[in-house]
């Protein structure tokens, strides 16, 4: 019985055309005209990579962390490198800034030293870069000098050749690191990237969606609710088996529709959610079952007729969605900042920041705790419906 | 003979509206039962607190003998509804409709498909079984309504007002079909307001109005209420008040009503009525276009009972 029902929801979801508009369709028309929109604006707010020059002296050449770290900074086989980097005499560095061919350069003398011609951020970002490195050069020089006092190695009885060895190896530690990771980046993107804050609330709302799925598969099976509900309700089948099995069915749908979204995005538009796939599916899933409830629990409780039921959900997915900033990063922050609890127990934000803790944390407990927040929201809107459906006599039908 | 469905003191209210009043009936096997009333009389409420889907306040209801509960699966098993709205999905074909309500009941895939053939049948829409229920027109949609609430082949089916805005021809497929089912053994309760298919279809009816029951029997018996023996009506006559006068005063006349060129006349008893007075008219010289004569209907008994017709 209960494969019977969900083979006829699952058949009867798929060929209603406003259904699969609004659960299939839309969202990818959606996601297209994000990718179209938002694409051009974030290549034209990228920072570009600055031009500088570097007076190759002695000092320079005797520096092991500049004269590693501004290579790796310029490394044009590295897509986000910062620096375009000439290497030549100070008369050739200042020949270049006068006819503003570069922003700046640098030259070791004393202590480092940027020479720029004007004010501005890339100037800025060039001071910043050198100050940076010259501090961890002063760092690992007097974390040297401790550790070689700590183990009451004094000037006389030096072993130079040890010495030198362990000097290295730490200086190479910390260079490779720097060709690694430069601690220097180019923080317009991907960190404040619209695409992705558009993609994170296209999928928050996709599976939120799910909620107008389960409100059509659960309004056939009550009698308050439906002609068919009635014709439901006085055959010998548990009302619970044919809810759970309805569930179910459009349950199913929905992961589908959020499966195919994601296939379009990130094989035809080109959007990369990272390399966390289980915990990207895993999230996917959570938001669909909160979606999938609060559709049951609306489906329950509002007394309507299937259009109006879909009207109300579509209008709380959108301004979920609204809120957790599909219309702009702004008002996410704004809610955040004033109205923080609107935001808590807004199942679209839940979704959209999961995937920013998946894209921009190391460690999970961010999204543990959106995950958490879902299948709590989730639990709620069940146990509100199943007290709802409880009911099998009604005072009027 | 044994009774299938036994109600005592049923009584609904909706706030301060009874809906339903003291209502105390049986339905025995075999037969067709008509409840007949205008709307708003308490037919549809009555058959919603049987099959258990509404509340009531006092009262009781048994099924094949056994208490009448939501969970009472083992007598919904044998229960067969067509409600008085249209309940099919829009998405499915005739086929899968049929199958797909028909389903709720029998699991065997093949017993199945061997029943939703003969519902096909008895509804006759053997051709219409791949259209989708937008595409037919409301008769159709009706006999699908039908075929979905009986392809189970229950022992006791409740079709409340099946033919409402149908045409014809599948008003006449329709009864056709209940009659079948009647034959096949089940048992019905039919509510309409139309006294016509009542008298056409009904082995016993109860006339109910406001929720109580107005009189109940066979359709003979209750039209033994009515007080009258015979109605004569006259179409295209002209009278004029002199004339009215004197067919008021001829024999066994209990009533007369003319208006728009047509004349009612209402006899209590008597026989070659309708003899006498052709040969009345003739004799008067009065003019007129056609000229017949009726038995009384059940809607003769429900006006002389409320006042008022079953229609209203």
């Amino acid at each position: 019985m209960l494969e019977h029902n969900f083979d006829y929801t699952i058949k009867a979801l798929f060929r209603d055309k406003m259904l699969i508009f609004w659960t299939f369709a839309f969202p990818l028309i959606l996601g297209t005209f994000f990718h179209l929109a938002f694409s051009n604006i974030e290549k034209n707010e990228q920072l570009d990579t600055i031009n500088i020059a570097v007076v190759q002296n002695e000092n320079y050449k005797n520096s092991v962390m500049f004269k590693k770290a501004i290579p790796a900074l310029s490394d044009k086989k590295n897509k986000e490198h910062l620096f375009n980097t000439k290497y030549v005499t100070k008369e050739k560095a200042e020949a270049l800034l006068e006819e503003e061919k570069i922003v700046g350069y640098f030259i070791l003398e004393e202590s480092p030293k940027v020479v720029v011609k004007k004010t501005g951020i890339e100037e800025t970002i060039l001071k910043q870069v050198v100050e940076e490195i010259s501090t961890k050069e002063k760092t690992l020089n007097i974390v040297a000098e401790v550790t070689l006092q700590q183990h009451g190695i004094d000037e006389t009885k030096r072993d130079i050749v040890y010495l030198d060895s362990w000097i290295s190896a730490t200086y190479q530690n910390i260079l490779e690191e720097w060709e690694k990771k430069p601690t220097i980046q180019d923080i317009s993107s991907p960190n404040l990237s619209y695409t992705m804050i558009e993609f994170y609330t296209l999928i928050a709302m996709t599976c939120l969606y799910g909620g107008v799925l389960g409100t059509v598969a659960i309004n056939r099976n009550l009698a308050n609710m439906s002609s068919n509900g009635k014709r439901v309700a006085v055959s010998p089948t548990s009302k619970m088996k044919l809810v759970f099995s309805s569930a179910l069915a459009a349950y199913v749908t929905q992961l589908i529709g959020v499966l195919l979204l994601f296939l379009y995005t990130i094989f035809i538009l080109k959007v990369d959610y990272g390399d966390d796939l289980s915990h990207i599916v895993m999230l996917a899933m959570a938001g669909c079952l909160a979606g999938l409830s609060l559709g049951i629990a609306i489906a329950t409780l509002l007394k309507a007729s299937d259009n109006t039921k879909m009207g109300v959900i579509i209008s709380v997915t959108m301004l979920g969605c609204f809120f957790s900033g599909m219309m702009g990063i702004t008002m996410k922050y704004v809610i955040d900042k004033s109205m923080p609890i609107i935001n808590r127990i807004n199942p679209a934000n839940m979704i959209t920041d999961g995937f920013y803790a998946l894209y921009y944390y190391d460690t999970l407990d961010r999204f543990n705790t959106n995950m958490m927040s879902l299948l709590i929201f989730s639990a709620i809107m069940i146990a509100i419906s199943i007290f709802s459906l409880r009911r099998q006599k009604y005072d009027s039908i | 003979m044994e009774n299938v469905i036994e109600v005592k003191n049923l009584t609904k209210e909706y706030k301060s509206l009874k809906a339903i009043d003291e209502l105390s009936f049986s339905v025995q096997k075999g037969e067709i039962l008509g409840l007949l009333g205008p709307n708003g009389s308490g037919k549809s409420t009555t058959i919603n607190c049987i099959l258990s889907l509404l509340n009531f306040q006092k009262g009781s209801i048994q099924i094949f003998g056994k208490e009448m509960k939501p969970d009472a699966y083992d007598i919904k098993r044998s229960l067969g509804v067509v409600f008085q709205d249209v309940a099919v999905l829009e998405e499915l074909t005739v086929y899968e409709n049929i199958d797909y309500f028909c389903g709720l009941y029998i699991e065997e895939q093949e017993t199945r498909e061997k029943y939703i053939k003969e519902a096909l049948k008895l509804v006759g829409l053997e051709e219409f079984q791949k259209f989708y229920p937008k595409q037919l027109s409301g008769g159709l949609l009706r006999r699908l309504n039908i075929a979905c609430g009986v392809s189970h082949k229950p022992k006791l089916i409740f079709l409340d007002e099946p033919t409402v805005a149908v045409d014809p021809q599948s008003r006449n497929n329709i009864l056709d079909g209940i009659k079948e089912l009647r034959n096949q053994g089940a048992t019905i309760v039919y509510t309409t307001h139309y006294m016509e298919e009542v008298e056409l279809l009904c082995d016993r009816v109860i006339i109910l109005d406001k929720g109580h029951i107005l009189a109940s029997g066979t359709c003979d018996e209750l039209k033994l209420l009515a007080h009258i023996e015979e109605k004569i009506t006259v179409e295209g006559i002209q009278l004029e008040e002199n004339q009215m006068q004197k067919l008021e005063k001829l024999k066994n006349v209990e009533d007369m009503l003319y208006s728009n060129d047509t004349l009612v006349m209402t006899y209590q008893k008597g026989k070659n009525n309708l003899v006498d007075f052709i040969e009345y008219l003739k004799k008067e010289k009065i003019r007129y276009s056609k000229i017949y004569s009726e038995r009384p209907t059940l809607n003769d008994v429900f006006l002389e009972l409320t006042g008022k017709e079953l229609r209203d």
